[in-house]
């Protein structure tokens, strides 16, 4: 209800759970539509329709080859999804694991018997 | 309904170190360049670091891919050992702080505030708060958005996608 319609950027394209999927499924190889209906397991209309967002953003590309469109991630565009990505569970949570290992890691040479 | 009310996100960790030496890692800059990235093969290196009341630094990460990303950090208040107030931003190398024009309603002004407690000798909690620093309604909508994403969790699938990001 409450959420904005910024359809147009890149950031609510890809959050969208299905998206995402798809997305994922493209990183691996470039694929036609009826490649991704039959890898995805949803309908064709399904496919496009979220495709065609994606496509919008310039997260996905087109290539034409005879008769077949392919479709496959445009790495570059996906880039400031990285620094989403990083956000606060990503990154803070990535960081305060660095953490942890690093205070392991200098408490190690001391000697610690508090038992 | 009050939609006007902001709920952090929160992270809650605890750390088998002492308090004070836990503050420190966060505050001195022989310990953050150690650990301070978000996942392991990246490396931080602080260029500055003036770590008290209304103090700045500028770091950079380089992911292990070699991409480079620059944070620009204001801090609020540094009370050691127990609390830590910042605002922190994506910058150029220069500490200016850059728009995120791929995220135009991502919020600009992002509060982060740390608590760090005692539970026991050499036992730290750390209370991490994360939240929009007064945000227009669509950054805050924005905002909410990011975490109820984040809430139904990323997929594998997604951790692949910045993996393969990363090593390009």
């Amino acid at each position: 209800m409450a959420r904005t319609s910024t359809t147009n950027d890149v950031f609510s394209a890809i959050g969208e759970p299905k998206r995402r999927a798809l997305l994922e499924q493209l990183v691996l190889q470039q694929m036609t539509v009826s490649d991704l209906v039959e890898a995805m397991e949803w309908s064709q209309p399904m496919v496009s329709k979220h495709l065609k967002v994606l496509k919008d953003v310039n997260l996905v590309s087109e290539t034409k080859v005879g008769r077949f469109h392919y479709y496959r991630v445009q790495p570059d565009e996906l880039r400031p999804i990285q620094e989403w990505v990083h956000q606060f569970e990503k990154y803070w949570g990535g960081a305060l694991e660095q953490l942890d290992s690093y205070l392991t890691d200098i408490q190690k040479t001391r000697d610690d018997d508090e038992r | 309904m009050n939609a006007k009310t902001i709920e952090p996100s929160v992270i809650i960790r605890e750390f088998d170190a002492p308090r004070q030496l836990v503050f420190d890692a966060w505050t001195q800059v022989k310990h953050l360049n150690n650990w301070m990235f978000p996942m392991q093969g990246c490396q931080c290196e602080f260029v500055s670091a003036d770590i008290r009341d209304n103090g700045t630094s500028l770091h950079k990460i380089t992911m292990p891919n070699g991409h480079e990303m620059w944070l620009f950090t204001k801090y609020e208040e540094v009370a050691p050992p127990e609390k830590l107030v910042f605002l922190q931003y994506m910058s150029n190398e220069d500490g200016d702080i850059l728009p995120m024009a791929h995220m135009p309603n991502w919020p600009k002004d992002m509060l982060a505030t740390l608590h760090f407690e005692e539970l026991a000798k050499g036992k730290t909690k750390i209370t991490f708060y994360w939240e929009p620093r007064n945000p227009t309604a669509e950054e805050l909508a924005v905002f909410e958005a990011s975490r109820e994403d984040h809430q139904g969790g990323w997929g594998s699938g997604m951790e692949q996608l910045a993996t393969y990001l990363a090593t390009r």
